[in-house]
Parts: C-alpha cells; sequence; structure tokens
C-alpha cells in the first residue's frame, strides 16, 4: 500500500526547476534512501515531503491525503500527526534536557508523558543521559535523542535530511541500526544522503539530478 | 504530566537556563517597573508633598478686623475654630504700631506678634541668634539693626508716643478732669489752626497752647505771643464763644474764632496714656529680604503693655488646602464671626495651584515618557531574544507547533517576566520613591498597598505589549529555511 505518491511534481524558483516533474511513490513500511550531488532538489523534495514547503505543480499525497493544496496551519497538523523529523544539524532546544526535547515533541502532539520519553531515550540508548543538556551532549548523543524524538509519536513517517552527515562511524552504524529497528517494526523510512553507505543500508535508492530522477536502485544486499 | 505543567517547565527552563539573556530582559522591565511605580507614588503623592512645601512660602490666607471694628485675641481665635485644626499649619496675629527710640531720635514701625506662630506661616524667615522667647525681647529686622547699629544682646530703650485719638469719644466726652484735648479748625485762607488744652481738676481750662503757623504772620499768625489774647482762656470751661466773655484779636478776627472752634472741638488725645517707655533686649537680627527688615518684632504681651489695647491688624493664616477649600474658609469664617473678615491671598494660593498642576502634569509627562521607553527597551530585547532564537522557534514549528503555542510561549516568558519585573519594580520603585521624597521633599511617604498588584499588572501588561510585533516575527519564521542553515 502506498503511503507517499508524488504525481509530476515541479518547484519552480524563476527559472529554476528545483524539481521538475518528479514522480515517485514510496510504500507503507519502506525504507528509501535519497540520494544526489548538491543541488539536484533533494533538499527541496525533502521539504515537500516534510510539509514544509508546496510544491508549484503537482500532487503530493501522503497517506491518501493531497498535501499540495492545504493551508500551512493544516500542513502543521499533518507533518505533527504523521512525520518524525532527523535533522543534519541535530537541532535540539538547547536550554531543556534530552528528556525534555523528548517531550517536546509529545507537547505538541499530545500529551508529555515523561516515562514514555525515557523509554524513547532508553531505546536509544541514552536513558542515564536523559537529564543532560544538549550542551553536554556528544554529537552522536544528540542525534541520537533527535531520533528518540523523532519516533516518540509513532509516526507513520520519519523523515531524515543527511542524518548521518555530521557523525563519525560509530555513530553512524548506531543510528542506522536504530533506522533498521524501525523499519523492522514497520514505520516506513525516507533517508536524503549523500553518502552511499547509508543508501546501501535501505531497501531501495532514488538519485535525483537536476530535479529529476535519475534512476532508481534496488538494493539486492537489504536485510543480509 | 499535563500540558500546562510542560508549558511552564519550557518557560521556567527557558528563564533560568538562559539567565544572562533573561536578564536583561528583567531588568529592562524591572527597571522601568521601578521608575514607574516610583513616579506613580510619587505622582500620587504630590499634592499632599507640595502642598506642605507651599506652606513653606508663606500665609496663604488673612484675617483682618471689618472696617470700624477691632481684632482683638479672643476674636482671632473664635474666627480660627472654622478651620480644621489639621488643615492649619499656623495662625500668625499682627498688631504694627509705631515706635520712637528716642536716644537716636529715630522711629520704627514695631510688628507685635506670636514667635511660635512665625516659625510656622513664615518659615522663610532666617534669624541670626534666636527668636524673641519671653517678654521684654525684640527681633530687630537687618535694615535697622544696620541703620542704627544694634547687635544681638544690645539694648533698646522704645517708647509708644500716642497721638492717635485713643478713642472715638465726642468733645463733650472729653472735657474730663486733667484731659488733654486737642483740637484743628480752617482759620484765614484756609489753613488749618491746631490747638491743644489741659483741664485742670475742676475741668475748667488750665492752659492753651496754639498753632497759628499756617495763618498770615502779621495778623492771625501773632495770636500764640499775644499774651491777652492767650490769657483770656485760664479758668473757662468750654464751649467758649466770641463776645460772650472771649474777645477776638484785633485784625485777626477769623483766626480767634478757627482757635474757638478748635477748642470747642476738640476730644481727649491721651487721657490716662502718657508716653510709655520700656527696655528691649535684641535676641536677634531678621533677614528675610523683604520689608520685615525694617520692622522690630516683639511680642503681643509687651505690645498691649505699651499701648494699653488688645487689638491686631491682621493675623496671617498658613492653611494646607487648595483653592476652593480656602474660599470657603474665608467664608465661613466671615458668616460666623461678625466684625472679621477673611481672605485668601490669592497671589499665593493660585501660583500654589498652578505649580501643583505643573508638576503633576510633569511627573505625568515623565511617566508617559518611561512607559514608553521601557517598552521600546523591553521590545527590543525581546526582537533580539526571538531572532537569537530563530533555530529554536523553527525547530519547534517542524516538530508541530501551531502559531499559537509559539504566541503562547512567548506571551507566558514575557508575563512571567513581567510578574518578576513587577514584584522587583514596586519594592526598588518604592525605595525609589522614598529616597526622592525625602531628597526633594524632605519628608517620608507610606508605602501604598495597592501598588504592588498595580506595579505587577503594568508590567505584565508592558511585557506583553512589548511582545507582540516579536511575536509576529516569531510566528513568521519559516522551517524549512531556518533548519536548513548551517
Amino acid at each position: 500500500m502506498s503511503l507517499l505518491e508524488l504525481k509530476n511534481v515541479s518547484k519552480i524558483y524563476g527559472e529554476l526547476k528545483a524539481l521538475d516533474n518528479v514522480s515517485l511513490h514510496v510504500d507503507q513500511g519502506e525504507w528509501v534512501a535519497i540520494m544526489g550531488p548538491s543541488g539536484s532538489g533533494k533538499s527541496t523534495m525533502m521539504n515537500i515531503i516534510g510539509c514544509m514547503d508546496k510544491p508549484s505543480q503537482g500532487e503530493v499525497l501522503l497517506d491518501g491525503v493531497d498535501i499540495s493544496k492545504e493551508s500551512s496551519r493544516h500542513l502543521t497538523d499533518i507533518r505533527r500527526d504523521k512525520i518524525g523529523l532527523v535533522f543534519q544539524q541535530f537541532h535540539m532546544v538547547n536550554y531543556l534536557t534530552a528528556v525534555e526535547n523528548v517531550m517536546v515533541s509529545q507537547y505538541y502532539h499530545s500529551m508529555p508523558d515523561e516515562e514514555e520519553a525515557l523509554e524513547a531515550l532508553g531505546r536509544v540508548g541514552l536513558r542515564e543521559r536523559a537529564r543532560h543538556l544538549p550542551s553536554q551532549l556528544s554529537g552522536g548523543e544528540q542525534q541520537r535523542v533527535c531520533v528518540a524524538r523523532a519516533l516518540i509519536n509513532h509516526p507513520e513517517l520519519i523523515l531524515a535530511d543527511e542524518p548521518t552527515g555530521n557523525l563519525d562511524e560509530a555513530n553512524e552504524n548506531i543510528v542506522l541500526d536504530l533506522f533498521a529497528q524501525l523499519h523492522r517494526e514497520g514505520t516506513t523510512l525516507i533517508v536524503v544522503t549523500h553518502d552511499p553507505e547509508v543508501a546501501d543500508a535501505a531497501q531501495r535508492t532514488i538519485v535525483l539530478e537536476h530535479g529529476r530522477v535519475a534512476r532508481e536502485v534496488i538494493n539486492e544486499n537489504f536485510g543480509k | 504530566m499535563t500540558k500546562r505543567r510542560m508549558f511552564l517547565r519550557m518557560i521556567t527552563a527557558s528563564l533560568l537556563r538562559r539567565r544572562s539573556r533573561m536578564l536583561i530582559a528583567l531588568l529592562s522591565i524591572g527597571i522601568g517597573a521601578t521608575i514607574l511605580a516610583g513616579l506613580v507614588t510619587i505622582y500620587v503623592d504630590v499634592p499632599r508633598q507640595m502642598g506642605a512645601q507651599f506652606r513653606s512660602y508663606g500665609a496663604n490666607m488673612l484675617i483682618l478686623p471689618e472696617d470700624g471694628e477691632t481684632l482683638t485675641r479672643g476674636k482671632l481665635t473664635e474666627s480660627l475654630a472654622s478651620i480644621p485644626e489639621e488643615e492649619l499649619v499656623g495662625a500668625a496675629p499682627y498688631r504694627y504700631v509705631r515706635l520712637d527710640m528716642t536716644t537716636r531720635q529715630q522711629s520704627f514701625t514695631s510688628a507685635a506678634t506670636d514667635f511660635g506662630e512665625i516659625t510656622k506661616t513664615s518659615p522663610y524667615f532666617s534669624v541670626e541668634g534666636a527668636y524673641p522667647s519671653q517678654t521684654r525681647q525684640v527681633l530687630v529686622g537687618k535694615e535697622i539693626a544696620e541703620t542704627i547699629g544694634v547687635k544681638i544682646g544690645s539694648t533698646m530703650e522704645l517708647t509708644y508716643q500716642p497721638t492717635a485719638r485713643a478713642s472715638n469719644m465726642t468733645p463733650e466726652e472729653s472735657r474730663v478732669p486733667g484731659a488733654t484735648l486737642s483740637g484743628s479748625a480752617e482759620g484765614f485762607g484756609g489753613g488749618i489752626v491746631y490747638v491743644t488744652a489741659k483741664l485742670d481738676e475742676n475741668a475748667a481750662i488750665a492752659s492753651v497752647t496754639v498753632d497759628a503757623s499756617t495763618q498770615t504772620p502779621e495778623y492771625g499768625g501773632r495770636i500764640p505771643e499775644d499774651e491777652a489774647f492767650m490769657n483770656q482762656f485760664a479758668g473757662k470751661t468750654l464751649p467758649l464763644t466770641l463776645g460772650d466773655g472771649m474777645d477776638a484779636l484785633t485784625g485777626a478776627t477769623v483766626t480767634s474764632a478757627a482757635v474757638l472752634e478748635a477748642l470747642n472741638s476738640a476730644t481727649e488725645v491721651t487721657a490716662a496714656l502718657t508716653p510709655k517707655t520700656l527696655n528691649f533686649t535684641v535676641t536677634g537680627i531678621l533677614t528675610t529680604g523683604g520689608e520685615e527688615e525694617g520692622y522690630v518684632f516683639m511680642s503681643l504681651e509687651d505690645m498691649e503693655n505699651m499701648t494699653g489695647e488688645d487689638r491686631l491688624d491682621v493675623a496671617e493664616l498658613s492653611v494646607s488646602a487648595n483653592v476652593e477649600k480656602l474660599e470657603g474658609y474665608a467664608e465661613k469664617i466671615a458668616a460666623e464671626n461678625p466684625g472679621v473678615r477673611a481672605r485668601m491671598v490669592k497671589r499665593v494660593a493660585r501660583s500654589e495651584a498652578s505649580v501643583l498642576e505643573k508638576l503633576t502634569a510633569l511627573v505625568f509627562l515623565v511617566t508617559l515618557v518611561v512607559l514608553l521607553l521601557t517598552m521600546i527597551c523591553v521590545s527590543t530585547t525581546m526582537m533580539a531574544v526571538v531572532s537569537e532564537r530563530r533555530r529554536e522557534i523553527g525547530l519547534r514549528k517542524a516538530l508541530g507547533a501551531s502559531d499559537g503555542s509559539i504566541r503562547a510561549e512567548f506571551l507566558g516568558e514575557a508575563l512571567f517576566l513581567g510578574l518578576l519585573g513587577g514584584i522587583m519594580g514596586a519594592i526598588l520603585g518604592f525605595v525609589f520613591a522614598q529616597v526622592v521624597s525625602v531628597n526633594v521633599f524632605g519628608s517620608s511617604i507610606t508605602f501604598q498597598p495597592l501598588l504592588l498588584p498595580a506595579a505587577i499588572l503594568v508590567s505584565m501588561a508592558i511585557a506583553a505589549t512589548s511582545c507582540l510585533m516579536p511575536i509576529k516575527r516569531a510566528v513568521a519564521i519559516d522551517p524549512a529555511l531556518v533548519l536548513k542553515g548551517e
């Protein structure tokens, strides 16, 4: 069953076509990597899928709903309910502790629940560090908190933008393991990356070039 | 955990863990609230403060006798009953009499008064030495002291020479044994002829003196030297008529008739009031910069002793009340005390009111400006806070914060700051007002219990209003743009 479907989506900034007639579909529970050089339209696609931007043309169906025509207020609701975001710069609220950062996501979604937030931190191996401020955590730890925050509301889709771009190999592996775990639990994952190793972890890789889908690669080795 | 508790936790964490930033915002609100609370306290207290201050610029009301009436000390006391005790700062009675200092052949206006009251109605009097504290002591105006060279501790011999008619007796009533009579009448060519007569124990004329210097020297002017004419009076009783035992001086019939007419209309001057001389000790020299420097001040008791009269010319009152009230008191005094009138010293009362008005307006204006400055300051600080937290706001929006949540969070922080700033403002503002009051007005103020809630409410309102622009900016932040940035 398809969770996300892009139909002839274009995003045009004046003369520049950041996305040029892209069509794409992602099934429920699928793990997809999006690759491409800088300026290929990765970020634009990520923003559109993440309900932070709207396409100039085309349709975007998320869980059956066309989000290309929604108001930004509605987009906020959809993003909150269906999507968990992980960023390259592991953005955290710098004056809140790890567990509080996870709870912020709960707060906007439904009800803050400290126990549940601590459990989520436990899943990413940071239960002991729950009371630390971001400045007291390493980059890898911060990104793990961000993963915990992304999964806390059980989103249907986790959208990660270069999640390992600022991490060393050990932390990269931890994050990829977490993704694999989430995938096994049935969460749909879309990971934007230019690291081939990260792309290789996914089931399928979509390569963008000049705002178009250049090719799709099915990872034969997935799960082995 | 409820959403509200998480909300409070986020807000307090933001304020407590980002101390230096929030301290600046808190300071700007707190200082603003302090100055505002201080000014408002002063504003409320200004009329009272200034009222007391103005009372140091002298009397603002006068009590006077009606024409032909006499104001006595007793009448004054009765009149003062019309003014509430707590509003009457002081009431200084005055009696002005010309006294002679025979040893120096000088005469001065002497003001008899109550020195205890003078210090209240005329606090600007500057006395070198001391105010007289008992009878037979005088306070000498600087001008006089310099003219005649008296110093503190000097003795002054002052004489009361009764020149005016002592009473309103008719000529007939005046012709008592031993009386001295004086009179005048129009003589030749309109010149006035003056006479004095002393009566003997039988009320007959003992002696007569005539001043005919206004008359023609070779005719009427000769009368005082003409023994035949002058000797006619002894032993006669008034009134006198020409032809009836009295002969006119040849060639000066008109003047002779004038002398008789003057005698017939003469009234008693000094039946019991012979000149009275007392010795006084100078206790102080008075400097005021005004006409008081030409007066010699003594107690009412001494003046009564010298003149034999319980009589006041005026009483100067210092009343702590506004123009309307003063007018009311003046009317009441006149209505309840026949023979007495009271009037407001308009110049003082009106300038008091206008200065008060201007001062109040000034404090109001300054308050307004401070309010505006505080708002600009808080607004700028919050604006800086918003730009500093762009990423955080973007992140919150990406995590699903609605515009309303962003607004609520910033407003919550602002109100929290307002609360703290308001408490700080109320306490420091009172201290500020107290310091200003003590240093400027020289009196302390009482803490207004309403100040605390008022200061808190106002500073919360300021904080909230100042945050409107910054919040607008925060809401406009695009999460996609912010989160992409390095």
